[in-house]
């Protein structure tokens, strides 16, 4: 049989289900101490200090901005520039806080319970400042300056795609332009399992630690430089991670304190975060504001896309800078041909919690800003948005396509058969009830850049890592293989999909193989992990090129001990057999002979049977596909239900069917999140206003509709088996999908300026038209 | 300097087994299970009672162990995920949850699984599984639907099924 493809229930489930997962709150040590941060209570100010003459907690130690300078050397990294950023890296802590709860102090003590006590005896002193709460108070020109020498608070300005002169001459030549403008929502990723981490000074003077972290080793590069400890002395493991969706995808400040305090004391020191520091402390994401102006013909024909965007980054840029924003200026062409797509961007800091990475990655925001336009054109036309679309579409026949923003070209695919599809399956919908519910269908078709991506193109766009996989896979003497990846898995599933990938090369059952990850001693470097959908396109090329070449080794092995040839040798259900004939070996044999290391074959001769692959991809991947939704909104309360959704997604290869369903699904339940109930409220003196569950509302179970997916299969002509990688699609898909059917339920002129998240009271003002 | 906080012994039965631990009057419940008597498949998700991803059965009800202090499960019988398969045979709610792929990252999954086993045995209906008790749960990967489809299964399996229990 073949693995790849099977709908195989997840090999590491019987463990999570049985409470038998190892999450980082879950490790204990002897002696462990446990940690609380003091974070600033003011959103501005200079940090003169902290005072802890009222701490009276016995055995409490409090680590202030002082102490914490003199074993931290070195900055923390930004890795990802635009040209004239000014913030490349920056201290620990500098002098000035600049956003409530920004980290300032670390408390050591017995247990929670007291470290909590003895923070909050601790007392933050900060000079306060006037904070600035939002971009449009940022920009004015009398604005209090987060970084003082600078002129203006932009940290980051940068164009994309076409010159302004050929856009102005596309838009001059149109029969017809229009503007809007979107004002995306601040979201935080709040996964279940807050961030986490466990420092352990070892005996021999290494360091290590275990973190609920997408990038082990990049949390290890980044311990290093700011400890000034050599790489090889810490050890980084990432346990099971209860969810990443990119807000685990660095080291943290407060993360970096509990090991600067573990270092300092030499005892172990954990400090797990409360969910009320996720939603303070843990970078948020979002955040635009887009101006959209669109250039069109009264035939339908879409011709140039100008926008205006805004970023709003909070205190600081996050681990990977504007990348967000910069990936969705490339992106924003989506699945259409354009004459003219050019953006204008910046990135500004306010006093609010950094934004950084969160699934999507600005793609979400890409898709929305396409897709608005598109629906609010063929509106404007009196057009079928799905006619629209369709008559814009980039043809199959037209990949591989360069788009607008170079160097972003498609690989191949047919968008629109996917749309067409998702029609077919909206149109066999059941009509809703006449409930007096005002109902709205929004569609929206995705390209989503996946598989990220080939490292020599990283320095021409300022990311300063490389972004390559490998995969060592070995053979021990009695068959079963150990497989040894750089990626980490948060929930997606990597102990079932790679070992299905690895399988099918080795001729072994998925259950003689264990994956290894997420231990930088163990697992081979990575400098990006597991983020922007590239684990099963990068990590599993990797893990397709390793396992295919242990398989010929096994072949040429298996041929010499049956005096056959390689070619003729297939390895399947445990054997290596001579093709046509029952004679064969059992593949323990041949893995015992290989670490016997005799009689091998010749000009083969090196003992033992591992083989490592570092793959670079030399293109991206484009996943693509389209969701269709309706809803149903209530005009007295402005309450919208999603009632149906759809989706058909093409992402190359199918490792395992349930498991990209998986994915599409819990996506779609972020965007929609981030479409009607998320929001990151700060008030205008900059004081967080969601700050639990409650107050930041998840999608429940009631929120989510049954959700039907028609996966295509249409593989990468890059990647080796040919996986696109689809991680962020369900979610890029999904917040302009719900979007759209609610604005397709309002009149035009209220759909026509929109803001993020379409709670109840913003609906219900759009359809009354009070304020 | 604050006195000490006052150490206080409880008792009670977790997973069939008499415990004690030693906690102090405002020790969690959940903070007991996880690190008095050393039980980490019970998960903390907020501590505010909103993500259930703590959710034990106390005397045959489910409760979120971050809302009940530690002092006041003694002399109860407490079940908590650790408790709840046959050895390696998992029980019909986690095997539905592992066949309809229920789960993702895992932290959220121990609370539903007690949720659901409490609502199996007190004769829960299915609509009220799938509305009321999934509906105090929160899950940030699955996006429910497969976790509905696993409650579905488990309850139309309840009756003469091989994985019931």
């Amino acid at each position: 049989m073949t693995w790849v493809g099977q709908r195989l229930p997840r090999l590491e489930d019987p463990r999570l289900l049985a409470g038998k997962g190892r999450y980082t709150d879950d490790i204990e040590v002897p002696g462990l101490l446990h940690a609380a941060i003091v974070r600033s209570p003011v959103p501005h100010g200079e940090l003169r200090g902290v005072d802890t003459s009222e701490v009276d907690v016995p055995g409490a130690v409090v680590l202030g901005p002082a102490e914490l300078a003199e074993v931290v050397v070195g900055r923390m990294p930004i890795v990802w520039h635009m040209p004239g950023d000014f913030q490349v890296d920056r201290p620990l802590v500098d002098g000035r806080v600049r956003f409530v709860g920004e980290p300032v102090a670390i408390v050591v003590a017995a247990d929670r319970y007291a470290a909590e006590d003895a923070a909050e005896r601790v007392y933050v002193e900060v000079d306060e400042l006037p904070p600035v709460v939002d971009v449009r108070s940022a920009l004015e020109p009398d604005a209090p300056l987060l970084y003082p020498g600078r002129s203006d608070n932009v940290m980051s300005r940068w164009e994309t795609g076409d010159t302004a002169e050929h856009t102005d001459a596309v838009f001059a030549a149109a029969d017809r332009t229009t503007s809007f403008r979107l004002d995306i929502g601040r979201v935080s990723g709040t996964p279940m399992e807050p961030r986490g981490i466990v420092a352990v000074p070892e005996p021999d003077g290494r360091l290590t630690v275990w973190t609920s972290s997408q990038a082990p080793h990049a949390v290890r590069d980044t311990l290093a430089a700011a400890t000034g400890t050599p790489q090889h002395r810490i050890r980084v493991i990432a346990p099971d991670v209860g969810g990443g969706f990119g807000l685990k995808d660095h080291l943290y400040e407060d993360e970096l304190m509990a090991c600067v305090a573990a270092i300092r004391l030499g005892r172990p020191v954990k400090w797990v975060e409360d969910r009320y520091e996720t939603l303070v402390a843990t970078h948020q994401a979002r955040g635009e504001t887009v101006d959209v102006e669109v250039a069109y013909d009264l035939d339908g024909r879409l011709r140039g896309l100008r926008l205006r965007a805004y970023r709003d980054a909070g205190a600081y840029l996050a681990h990977f800078g504007g990348g967000p924003l910069f990936t969705m200026s490339g992106m924003v062409p989506g699945a259409y041909t354009w004459e003219a797509v050019r953006t204008e961007a910046a990135v500004v800091a306010t006093n609010t919690t950094p934004t950084g990475s969160y699934r999507g990655f600005g793609q979400t925001q890409a898709v929305f800003v396409v897709e608005r336009a598109v629906e609010v054109v063929a509106r404007e036309l009196g057009i079928d948005p799905v006619v629209l679309r369709a008559a814009n579409m980039i043809g199959p026949d037209q990949q591989p396509y360069a788009t607008r923003c170079q160097p972003v070209t498609y690989d191949n695919g047919d968008y629109g058969a996917a749309l067409l599809e998702a029609q077919r399956l909206a149109q066999a919908w059941p009509e809703p009830p006449d409930d007096g519910r005002l109902r709205g269908v929004g569609y929206s078709s995705f390209v989503h850049m996946a598989g990220v991506g080939p490292s020599q193109g990283n320095p021409h766009v300022g990311l300063d890592v490389g972004s390559w996989e490998s995969a060592i896979a070995r053979m021990e003497p009695d068959g079963t293989v150990r497989l040894f990846v750089g990626t980490s898995p948060q929930g997606q599933g990597h102990a079932t999909t790679f070992v299905q990938l690895a399988a099918d090369r080795l001729g072994v059952d998925v259950a003689d193989i264990e994956l290894v990850h997420s231990d930088t001693d163990r697992s081979p470097y990575s400098a990006y992990g597991t983020a922007a959908s590239r684990a099963i396109a990068v990590g599993g090329g990797a893990v397709v090129e390793a396992t295919s070449a242990l398989g010929d080794r096994i072949r040429r092995i298996a041929a010499e001990m049956l005096e056959a040839a390689p070619a003729d040798i297939v390895l399947a259900d445990r054997k290596a057999t001579v093709a046509g004939t029952n004679v064969s070996l059992s593949i323990a044999e041949v893995a015992r002979r290989a670490w016997q290391g005799w009689a091998l074959p010749e000009g083969d001769e090196m003992p033992g049977l591992e083989c490592r692959f570092a793959y670079d991809p030399k293109q991206y991947t484009f996943s693509y596909g389209t969701h269709v939704s309706r809803v149903a909104v209530d005009p007295a309360t402005g309450v919208v239900e999603v009632e149906r959704y759809a989706v058909v997604l093409d992402c190359g290869t199918l490792v395992n069917p349930t498991i990209v369903e998986g994915q599409v699904h819990g996506g779609v339940a972020q965007g929609l999140g981030a479409a009607l109930l998320e929001e990151i409220v700060v008030d205008g003196d900059g004081q967080p206003r969601a700050t639990t569950f409650l107050d930041y509302l998840l999608p429940v179970s009631a929120s989510v509709p049954d959700i039907e997916v028609v996966l295509t299969e249409t593989p990468s002509p890059f990647t080796p088996g040919g996986m696109k990688g689809m991680g962020e699609g369900g979610t890029n898909g999904s917040f302009a999908c719900v979007v759209n059917a609610v604005a397709a339920a309002l009149p035009a002129e209220a759909a026509r300026d929109l803001v993020t998240p379409l709670t109840p009271s913003r609906v219900w003002h759009r359809l009354t038209g009070r304020s | 300097m604050s006195p000490s906080p006052p150490a206080r012994a409880v008792t009670f039965t977790v997973n069939g087994a008499p415990t004690t631990v030693t906690v102090e009057d405002r020790t969690l419940l959940s903070d007991a299970l996880r690190q008095g008597a050393g039980l980490t498949g019970t998960h903390v998700g907020c501590e505010q009672g909103a993500c259930g991803a703590c959710t034990v059965i106390v005397d045959g009800l489910a409760v979120r162990s971050c809302l009940v202090l530690a002092v006041q499960a003694d002399g109860t019988e407490v079940r908590t995920v650790e408790g709840v398969a046959h050895g390696a045979a998992l029980h019909a709610v986690q095997e539905s949850l592992h066949r309809r792929h229920g789960l993702q990252c895992g932290f959220c999954t121990p609370g539903i699984v007690m949720s659901l086993v409490a609502a199996r045995e007190a004769g829960t209906g299915l609509d009220d599984a799938l509305d009321e008790v999934l509906g105090g749960h929160l899950c940030r990967c699955t996006g429910y639907v497969n976790i509905r489809a696993a409650i579905v299964d488990a309850w139309q399996g309840a009756e003469g099924s091989e994985v019931a229990r």
